[in-house]
């Protein structure tokens, strides 16, 4: 009886915490349900008193919302396969392929997880521009793929696999390449996943870089273009918090979709850490 | 690993290629011509002059630049613990037996997928001083609002709360992975000794959960140090500078008031402090551990 | 679930495939009207009234079409520099005059003279034109003046029994304190705190009240501070008052707050910039004046900036798009009583004597006024001091620190930032 009330206990205290949890998301939205002068109010309700699309109305027709989640969305999905194709197999050669320098190239790469992003900014913006390729999604990409992340990941997966599966596949005649694609790629499949989930929310929510490589509005990530907000329509909060719906909309679906993949996958850089 | 014909050295070349022409163009190259940079001064538009190591001397003598890395500081020890404190409990609630587990995982993790320009913008409106929700709240209460992001003893604060809510659910997971790899037998062999909830937390959870707590605390660290987005967003360093943190500074030193081989040079003295940080965590906390 | 990923990641890239390659056709075609791109900074109300002019401009001709891009205001200086670097700015751009020291040194920005016609400088205002013009050669055409005025809401000056907007320091004083008794609403609303902006405000204030004195910001070449004195220190301490033993300004409001607030009548006082006027005049049941800077420190001045258009030089500058973008200047300038309905006050004699402008409320009044602003100091520096300065007043006037201490500090760091440059 006792375990019962107790057990009753937990479990309101839970939905209480989900709730808080959950709440400034839930605001978000109601939020940009309201007129402005709903908003910006001393007579405070709650709930919106005639809840209106207007400010959604207004994202779509006054903005390129729609262009920026595009360019969002082709970034982040470049991004995602470029990761992995440039990942995996310096990843496979770090964790099992004895050539000489390969700790001190190891040790490199992974400082480079620690550079600052700020310190790369002009240099690349310099660089991006003697390309000739300042202002493009590619601007926005590439930088991206120059960080090591993802390495750092799938090392510690394939590390973990097995000498001897891969020496069975030698002994069958097969070259490197193809037991790296044929047994390596397969096992590490977890890991890969990770790490291009991780790559996609990267991309997507990265800030500093694209406000500087990208110029023209057109061209904006939704990240960058929701920053906008604010300023094109003043300080309008119902409005600026329909523009954070709509951008976060994409991801939420992503995530609900891969839920169970993104938070193993994360998960997995934890373990023998 | 052997291999028939041993051809580790044209393998590990040839598989480390791709990345690495990527990792050197636009990583190596940007960081050596960065520091180049960082010994001139330079507007970005006239002509770069020469200054040697005077950007360097300017820095040790410059009070924004010790503010600001002061602030930095803050934010990371106000950060910090609470997210690794939190981020376990958390765990501790998305391990346990409550049939609501998996909506509190999904719930907890869901703000870090969120971008930081709206998890900024979203709290900035939240804790909006005249018609945010938290002080029409208190309004009704019959208490005065609060200033949470225009005072100087709330600001820091503020901007911390914010950050808890957005990536204490990526700690989450790494813990909850952590606790999911400690054998059943422990525990179960400790519940037949008589021991409650509490004790098995701290005399079996806490400890084994060390090499998981120095991951967190390792990724925390570099991340709360290069805390940058919430702050512009939130309260642009406000008020009177007193959020102002170091990759702000540089942010501004370099892209407002365009004293690029200033801003340059205060980078690099970030990186070397992350860097050091980051490598005395490993030796000391790492040693220990074997 | 791998299949499922791989399928929307193909998915995705093949929609992104297509519609890269359908976007750049859009641009072709060389039959139609010049293509113009041009970078704009106004936001909030401003913004509005931008938009329309620019769609006004696109309609009254069909030689011409102007694409406008509007970047926030913290975030514009930084695109602007870049791409001026970069060498991809637009045709036209945007720029403070305060800020044209930081440009035209670098050469970046196009001498005018040969392109523009003496009739059309000629129906400019010489001040402003003037504050355009480096080393003898003009390098932008200013599109607006705008000081920093006085708003006053109405209803709370009648309840209050105010009959006369007050001039002098006291008055000033006397009428917030008289508000504050008699309707508990605040006596003024000068936003002292950093939110989405910093405190500019006070900064611009600050500035008005040493001039207004006969004082000034910077010595005169421009070398050092020049506010460690009696005019500072009265400056200083008039504004610390207002919030501090008087009372009749909150304390830690930014400025946001401070329009809001002024917008649904929370006080009687509200200083900001003359661009302002349209976006408070939209705003229903608020009835307000609005008047030039009073004189409160002896003499009428007040800070001022001015939008300016400017052309960037190009790698390879097409004459046809330089014609064309003096073409779309002139008929901004020519037309700027639609900008004044934000609250600008134009730079051309002939709008400025025209009907439509003079059918506004209070902009006749602004016009007046703008004999008495203050130029900004031109040095690259100041940008840097401005900001700086207004951290360093924020943090006076919200601690209330002792003013001879406070104006020594800021002294010291505008020193300091003056050497840097």
């Amino acid at each position: 009886m006792r375990n019962m009330k107790r057990e009753v206990i937990f479990r309101i205290l839970e939905v209480l915490i989900i709730a808080i949890w959950i709440f400034p998301l839930a605001w978000m939205v109601i939020t940009s349900l309201k007129f402005e002068n709903e908003v910006v109010t001393r007579s405070f309700t709650f709930l919106p008193q005639n809840p209106t699309l207007h400010n959604y109305q207004e994202a779509f027709g006054s903005t390129y919302i729609l262009q920026w989640l595009l360019n969002s969305l082709i970034i982040s999905a470049v991004t995602m396969a470029g990761t992995f194709v440039l990942d995996a197999p310096i990843a496979y050669a770090f964790a099992k392929i004895r050539f000489p320098g390969r700790n001190i190239l190891f040790w490199i790469v992974m400082a480079g997880m620690m550079v600052p992003f700020q310190v790369l900014i002009v240099p690349l913006y310099l660089q991006f521009n003697s390309y000739g390729i300042i202002n493009t999604l590619t601007a926005a990409i590439l930088p991206r793929l120059a960080m090591p992340i993802g390495i750092f990941i799938l090392r510690q997966f394939y590390e973990g696999i097995p000498d001897a599966l891969e020496e069975a596949a030698f002994i069958d005649g097969a070259g490197r390449l193809r037991t790296f694609v044929q047994i390596i790629m397969p096992l590490g499949k977890a890991a890969a996943t990770t790490v291009i989930i991780l790559a996609f929310i990267n991309a997507w929510n990265d800030f500093l870089w694209p406000l500087i490589a990208i110029s023209d509005s057109v061209n904006y990530t939704i990240t960058v273009g929701i920053a906008n907000f604010q300023g094109t329509h003043g300080t309008e909060y119902a409005m600026i918090m329909a523009g954070a719906v709509i951008a976060s909309l994409p991801e939420l679906v992503f995530f609900l979709i891969f839920r169970r993949k993104i938070i193993d996958g994360i998960a997995m850089t934890g373990i023998k850490g | 690993m052997a291999i028939p014909g041993n051809k580790d050295i044209r393998d590990g070349i040839l598989f480390s290629l791709p990345f690495m022409i990527v990792f050197a163009l636009f990583m190596i190259y940007p960081l050596i011509f960065g520091l180049y940079i960082s010994f001139f001064k330079w507007d970005i538009l006239g002509t770069p002059s020469f200054l040697g190591l005077q950007n360097y001397a300017d820095l040790l003598a410059d009070e924004k630049f010790w503010s600001s890395l002061w602030h930095t500081v803050q934010f990371v020890l106000m950060t910090t613990p609470v997210l690794l404190v939190l981020g376990f409990l958390m765990a501790l609630l998305v391990t346990s037996k409550s049939p609501l587990r998996g909506i509190m995982e999904t719930c907890f993790f869901v703000p870090y997928i969120f971008s930081m320009t709206v998890v900024a913008t979203l709290w900035a409106w939240i804790m909006q001083k005249d018609f945010g929700i938290i002080n029409q709240v208190l309004n009704i209460l019959g208490r005065d609002g609060v200033s949470w992001l225009t005072s100087e003893k709330n600001a820091m604060w503020s901007i911390s709360v914010a950050t808890y809510w957005w990536t204490a659910g990526f700690n989450m997971v790494l813990f909850t992975a952590g606790i999911k790899q400690i054998s059943k037998e422990i525990y179960e062999s400790a519940t037949v000794d008589g021991a409650g909830m509490l004790q098995q937390v701290i005399h079996i959870t806490i400890p084994l959960l060390k090499p998981t707590t120095i991951l967190c605390l390792i990724l925390q660290i570099i991340a709360s140090f290069n805390v940058f987005g919430q702050v512009y967003v939130m309260t642009g360093g406000g008020p009177a500078g007193s959020t102002r943190v170091l990759v702000q500074y540089i942010y501004e030193t370099g892209f407002n008031y365009f004293r690029m081989g200033y801003s340059a040079a205060m980078s690099y003295v970030l990186f070397v402090i992350i860097m050091a940080v980051s490598v005395l965590q490993y030796v000391f906390l790492g040693r220990r551990e074997d | 679930m791998r299949k499922r990923l791989i399928a929307i990641i193909a998915l995705v890239v093949a929609g992104a495939m297509l519609f890269a390659s359908a976007a750049p056709e859009k641009s072709a075609g060389k039959e139609g009207p010049i293509e113009l791109k041009f970078w704009s900074l106004f936001t909030g109300g401003d913004g509005e009234f931008f938009n329309a002019m620019i769609d006004e401009f696109n309609a009254s001709q069909d030689e011409i079409h102007m694409t406008n891009d509007m970047v926030r205001f913290d975030d514009y200086y930084t695109r602007l520099t870049t791409a001026l670097a970069a060498g991809t700015a637009p045709d036209v751009i945007v720029l403070h005059q305060a800020r044209l020291i930081n440009y035209v040194p670098s050469g970046v920005l196009l001498p005018l003279d040969d392109y523009v016609s003496e009739e059309m400088l000629s129906d400019f205002q010489t001040a402003p034109l003037e504050a355009c013009r480096m080393d003898g050669n003009l390098y932008a055409i200013p599109f607006d003046v705008h000081p920093i005025v006085m708003y006053s809401n109405k209803a709370l000056l009648d309840a209050a029994g105010v009959t006369e907007i007050p001039e002098t320091a006291e008055e000033f004083l006397a009428a917030a304190k008289a508000v504050k008794e008699a309707t508990g609403e605040w006596g003024s609303l000068i936003d002292n705190t950093t939110g989405t902006y910093k405190a500019y405000t006070l900064t611009r204030l600050f500035v008005s009240l040493v001039n207004q004195q006969g004082g000034s910001m910077l010595t005169e070449d421009l070398s050092a501070a020049a506010f460690n004195n009696e005019y500072g220190y009265n400056a200083l301490v008039g504004l610390q008052m207002l919030v501090n033993e008087a009372g009749v300004n909150p304390n830690e409001l930014d400025y946001d707050a401070a329009m809001n607030m002024f917008k649904l009548g929370e006080g009687a006082f509200y200083f900001n910039g003359v661009w302002a006027t349209g976006t408070l005049e939209q705003t229903d049941g608020l009835e307000f004046v609005a008047s030039p800077l009073p004189p409160f420190m002896g003499k009428s001045a007040a800070w001022t900036d001015s939008h300016t258009f400017a052309i960037p030089v190009q790698k390879n500058q097409d004459p046809v798009k330089v014609e064309a973008a003096i073409k779309f200047i002139d008929w901004m300038t020519e037309n700027a009583h639609l900008w004044a309905k934000a609250g600008n006050i134009p730079t051309r004699t002939s709008v400025l004597e025209g009907e439509e402008f003079n059918a506004l409320p209070y902009r006749a009044d602004y016009a007046a006024a703008v004999s008495s602003v203050i130029a900004n100091p031109p040095t690259a520096a100041w940008g840097e001091i401005y900001e700086t300065l207004s951290d360093l007043l924020e943090s006076a006037v919200t601690h209330n620190e002792d003013p001879q201490t406070a104006l020594d500090g800021m002294e010291a760091t505008v020193n300091e930032i003056i050497s840097h440059y």
